[in-house]
């Protein structure tokens, strides 16, 4: 049986190098169906953008560089097929998924297959907790976001702060979070419960947070129900302002809550790809909008570019496609890389070091403005 | 105080809207001893329905707000209600001769279908509607402001019950309903025409949840595919609450979730006021098996 397993390793090394000799894979698992699939399309093409400059470039260690995508539907089970149909095509690095869940399902299978996984919307804490020395993600985690949420609720200078969430495993964890900062702070917290999700009236919530008299109101769910709560705290003529989490940046937000209920509102996420401010940044948008007609509208896709970008910059420098090699360098030796979203470390469990998110507002036309 | 009477009007808005799907539910049940679980997506159905009338036809600017929303949820409920017609002449009367259970998993598959296919039309981004097609006045009752809105919402609702109630008691046709509901064998050799009773209850159940679909829309403006699902079970339950059969129950139950939802979330916990609400639900289906206004005892489903 030992004889039979080391053939067939032998066999999977020739059959590898090989193919290898070729080009230089990379692989995208991305939502490209399902709920989030304007998501994973962008995602793609992003890839597909950055793909070509580099093959005219003359490529990576003298070989083209090939993207091979996989579906992931935003969905656990596709995602663990996805990785295993990728982890068989000999691929150096995936970049991907989206969600923090699907990321999950995928993440041992390309671990067992000594893969580097650069995730690039999934901000989950638990992800980058196992010591999974492959994996990386160009997002910032949920604790991070939380402590951006603290601070800024102290810098519109509230002193006493209602926090409500949706009982989903993101938006508790980072109610949570920001709730024992605030604490920290000296700054009371009057209020702090869940809604339910796919409802519509929250009237009864909302009366209830007005009688706790809060300066400011801190949700951290998604789009759907933020709108809602503007709409009909507006409606009932309460003037509370609000801030989100970075589920709540959505153009349908405006939408749902009518731009005269949304002016105001104030979101913590990382900055939007119009508002990305180095050279990097800005000729790749350009490029980004000569191809495809206009700028990327999801900061998860640029986010996705960046995780390409430090993939290649690895095994450039280093001149090999071992993912030990490669993995290694991403841990220590990769220090302030000129990345689309600013500047790109990772520490040692694969998370991007520095601070990520910013703080927009919503104004009076519905458009989200970059506040300073 | 105010706080109670505050959430005392919240409670009665949401109860209105559970109260006028859940006579839906009640009639259909009352008469074929089934549970339509489509019914939660005609609702939704009628607040898509809705959406493409108002956006394509504006009738509020030619006729005005009030007028406009009239004609708007007539158009809607007949809609709806000829959807409910087809929905039972191809899901439930092949089945009529089946066991029970048939025909309760051909509702399960009608649900399905129905929802997948405003998905399909429709897309599965939520839709809004335009907002303020209904002027935003908010009336001062002793101290209390209350949005016009939520006034109409249960008005509407008392007046769809009471004009449905007055239908099944005084009229023709309502007493063939209610023979049909009693046995529909007697019914047939007394001479009413049961398919035809059928399709009326088919027609006016629809076309209630298609209006309170409307009022869904027109109130909190944001609709989706899945809505059918949250609403549609709690009228469900509200449906049990008051009575399953009984159209006085219906109200009575539906009225009674929304407030005991609002009451649970102010003075209890939000998170825990749909527990709550079934808590309710069990306590009293152990003292009154048959609901509050319930006649018959429910059969197994």
């Amino acid at each position: 049986m030992k004889k039979v397993l080391f053939l067939s390793l032998i066999l999977c090394f020739i059959g590898g190098t090989a193919l290898a000799a070729g080009t230089v894979k990379i692989g995208l698992m991305g939502p490209m169906t399902g709920a989030w699939a304007s998501e994973g399309q962008e995602m793609k093409q992003v890839l597909d953008l950055l793909a070509d400059e580099l093959n005219k470039e003359g490529g990576l260690l003298g070989k083209k560089v090939e993207i091979l995508s996989e579906d992931d539907s935003g969905d656990p089970r596709q995602a663990a097929l996805a990785a295993q149909r990728l982890s068989t095509r000999d691929i150096v690095a995936v970049i991907g998924t989206y969600g923090s869940s699907i990321t999950e399902a995928s993440q041992n299978i390309y671990d067992e297959s000594e893969i580097i996984q650069v995730a690039n919307g999934s901000t989950a804490i638990r992800l980058s907790e196992k010591g999974l020395k492959y994996f990386f993600r160009t997002c910032p985690r949920d604790d991070e976001q939380g402590k951006v949420a603290a601070q800024t609720v102290e810098k519109l200078g509230f002193k006493n702060v209602a926090i409500l969430h949706d009982n989903t495993s993101y938006a508790k964890g980072l109610a949570d979070e920001a709730k024992g900062l605030l604490k920290k702070k000296g700054i009371n917290i009057v209020f702090y419960e869940a809604l339910t999700p796919g409802e519509r009236d929250f009237n009864a919530i909302l009366t209830k947070l007005k009688a706790a008299k809060p300066d400011g109101v801190l949700f951290t769910g998604y789009y759907p129900e933020a709108g809602l709560l503007l709409r009909q705290a507006k409606d009932m003529g309460w003037n509370v302002p609000f801030i989100g989490g970075d589920a709540t940046n959505h153009p349908d937000l405006v939408k749902i809550a009518g731009k005269d209920s949304a002016a105001g509102f104030y979101f913590l996420t990382a900055p939007l790809p119009k508002d990305l401010d180095t050279a990097e940044a800005k000729s790749f948008v350009a490029a980004y909008k000569k191809k495809y007609g206009s700028a990327p509208s999801s900061i998860y896709a640029v986010l996705a570019g960046d995780g390409f970008r430090v993939v290649v910059e690895a095994i450039k420098t280093t001149g090999s496609t071992d993912p030990n090699k490669v993995a290694d360098y991403l841990h220590t030796k990769l220090k302030d890389f000129p990345g689309l979203t600013g500047k790109i470390s990772f520490n040692e469990k694969g998370d991007r070091v520095g601070e990520v998110y910013r703080v927009y507002k919503v104004d009076a036309q519905g458009q989200f403005i970059l506040q300073p | 105080m105010e706080q109670f009477f505050q959430q005392l009007t919240n409670g009665l808005a949401v109860g209105g809207i559970y109260a006028l799907i859940a006579l839906g539910y009640t009639m259909v049940y009352g008469v074929l001893k089934l549970i339509n679980f489509a019914h939660g997506d005609l609702f939704t159905f009628g607040a898509y329905l809705g959406l493409t009338l108002l956006t394509s036809m504006a009738l509020h600017e030619h006729l005005g707000p009030f007028l406009g929303v009239l004609v708007l949820a007539v158009m809607t409920m007949g809609l709806v209600g000829v959807m409910g017609i087809i929905l039972d002449r191809v899901a439930y009367r092949p089945l009529r001769e089946s066991p029970r259970l048939s025909a309760v998993v051909s509702a399960l598959g009608a649900s399905i279908f129905l929802q997948n296919t405003v998905m399909l039309i429709y897309g599965a981004r939520f839709q809004v509607y335009p907002r303020n097609i209904l002027p935003n006045i908010v009336i001062n009752l002793f101290g209390l402001p209350i949005p016009l809105m939520r006034i109409l919402i249960l008005l509407t609702s008392v007046v769809m019950m009471a004009a449905l109630y007055f239908f099944i008691q005084k009229t023709k046709i309502g007493t063939a309903i209610r023979a049909a509901a009693i046995d529909q064998g007697a019914a047939r050799l007394m001479g009413i025409n049961v398919d035809q009773v059928i399709m009326i209850v088919f027609l006016v159940g629809p076309a209630l949840g298609g209006a309170a679909g409307l009022m869904v829309g027109l109130y909190y403006g944001q609709i989706n595919f899945t809505m059918g699902w949250v609403y549609g079970l709690k009228a469900f339950t509200a449906a049990i609450l008051g009575g399953i059969g009984n159209i006085p129950g219906a109200m009575v139950g539906g009225i009674l979730l929304g407030v005991i939802e609002a009451l649970g979330a102010a003075y209890i916990s939000i998170a825990w006021k749909d527990g709550i609400a079934f808590l309710v639900l069990i306590l009293i289906l152990i003292v009154r098996p048959t609901g509050l206004l319930g006649e018959r005892v429910a059969e197994k489903i």
